[in-house]
């Protein structure tokens, strides 16, 4: 199931919709299966399950070679150390868990950009930014109360 | 300390990559960890991308076969008269016919031996909030390789970043990681071009004793050997002359809007200074 919406979430953002719909409003769903891994599927399944969509970041941003295939395993692991640390009890811990690791990431290139001599930030770049990762959070309630709904069926 | 790597093995590792990334992400290797996994992953978006640009043309072309039939009446009686009006201009211009053939032989001859290019079609877009991306349906196969120029009749584009067996990342000339020689036509006034987001560069280095005004045209220099000499970059949009500092503020929007670009000519001939692997 991940596989999946990573590769058809990926497919569809960088593909399809790229060009007719503002990159601010397309969420990253490669992200959203790597912190699913790490939250949902405990040792070498989860390992295992984060490198499709961790391959496909590192093919579809344009950024140096290698660097968003191991940005997306730190994240991996990043989210597997939090989801036995912390005991979710609510929705809420999905968003700011989503929405801190995609700002610590954003954080973090940005200010790479910045050191390597690029001057990149605008504040209607920092808007979008922020719409992009509320949005990519909040999809990722919704779509963790649909998957658990799934699971809790086949359970039953 | 086996209990204490028990517990936080995690964190550790984390943090390894982490530094691996940042050292990567400011100086990349000189070889590439993932071309293989990136050879993979390029081969099995293959198929969606060609069957969305296929669709794409397919419903484009039915669309404005349509829009030719409305208009096939109108148009028809129009070029029956600019026919017979080209057919009087013909006869009278013999010479200047000649001439052009004469021209157009030279042209061609200077376009096989410096200029050689190869037409890509723009497949998707990068939708990284960092960097302004496009792919492009031509990779390695087609002789593309990293560093190479990418334009349109209009202006230039970018630069090839990275390359697969037929798919090939180009790096606008509006991401902040580009940079080239460019001059302004009307003064020669020369300056570096870097990307600044959205649909703007700025030029950096250009004294306060230039004359650069709102409107002037920049172009490629062509003499850091990454950009074709002579290429629209674009337009100057604002020219601020700030009252401490040694340099102009310049801003200058994109001729090519890369959102709305199709169709790219990659020019196969390989810049003169190498580009390390992975800097743009």
């Amino acid at each position: 199931m991940l596989l999946v919406l990573s590769f058809a979430g990926t497919a569809a953002n960088v593909w399809l919709l790229s060009g007719l719909v503002p990159w601010f409003l397309l969420p990253d769903f490669s992200f959203l299966a790597i912190v699913y891994s790490g939250l949902f599927l405990p040792g070498p399944l989860g390992f295992l399950a984060v490198l499709p969509p961790a391959l496909f970041r590192e093919v579809t941003v344009t950024g140096p070679p290698g660097t968003f295939f191991l940005a997306s395993m730190a994240v991996y692991f990043s989210a597997s150390e939090i989801g036995r640390r912390i005991f979710i009890r609510a929705e809420i811990f999905w968003f700011l868990i989503v929405a801190g690791l995609l700002a610590a990431e954003s954080a973090s290139v940005l200010l790479l950009l910045i050191l390597t001599g690029g001057n990149p930030f605008s504040y209607l770049r920092g808007a979008e930014e922020a719409v992009r990762i509320a949005w990519t959070s909040l999809l990722a309630v919704f779509l963790f109360m649909d998957l658990s709904g799934r699971w809790q069926r086949i359970q039953e | 300390m086996v209990k204490f790597l028990r517990t936080w093995w995690r964190l550790l590792l984390l943090v390894a990559l982490l530094a691996t990334g940042i050292q990567f992400f400011v100086r990349p290797p000189g070889f590439s960890l993932t071309p293989f996994l990136g050879e993979i992953g390029a081969s099995l978006f293959r198929p969606v991308y060609g069957s969305i640009d296929f669709l794409r043309r397919g419903i484009s072309s039915v669309w404005s076969g349509y829009f030719d039939l409305v208009h096939v009446k109108k148009e028809n009686a129009e070029l029956r008269k600019e026919v017979a009006a080209l057919q009087e201009k013909l006869t009278e211009s013999r010479d200047a016919v000649l001439e052009n053939r004469r021209l157009e032989e030279l042209l061609r001859f200077s376009r096989a031996r410096e200029t050689r290019t190869v037409g890509a079609r723009v497949v998707g877009h990068d939708v990284s909030p960092w960097f302004q991306g496009i792919f492009i349906d031509g990779g390695a196969a087609a002789g593309i390789d990293m560093g190479m120029a990418v334009v349109t009749p209009a202006g230039a584009v970018g630069r090839v970043h990275r390359t697969y067996q037929d798919l090939s990342e180009v790096i606008l000339l509006t991401d902040s990681r580009f940079a080239a020689d460019v001059i302004v036509e009307r003064t020669r006034a020369r300056a570096i071009a870097e990307g600044m987001g959205g649909n703007l560069c700025r030029l950096k280095y250009v004294s306060p004793t230039e004359d650069v005004v709102r409107g002037d045209r920049i172009l490629f220099s062509g003499f850091d050997g990454s950009m074709p000499k002579g290429t629209l970059l674009g337009t100057v949009v604002s020219v601020d002359r700030p009252r401490e500092g040694l340099f102009l503020n310049i801003r200058v929007v994109s001729a090519v809007d890369a959102l709305s670009v199709e169709e790219v000519l990659v020019v196969l001939s390989r810049p003169a200074i190498p580009f390390q692997r992975g800097m743009p």
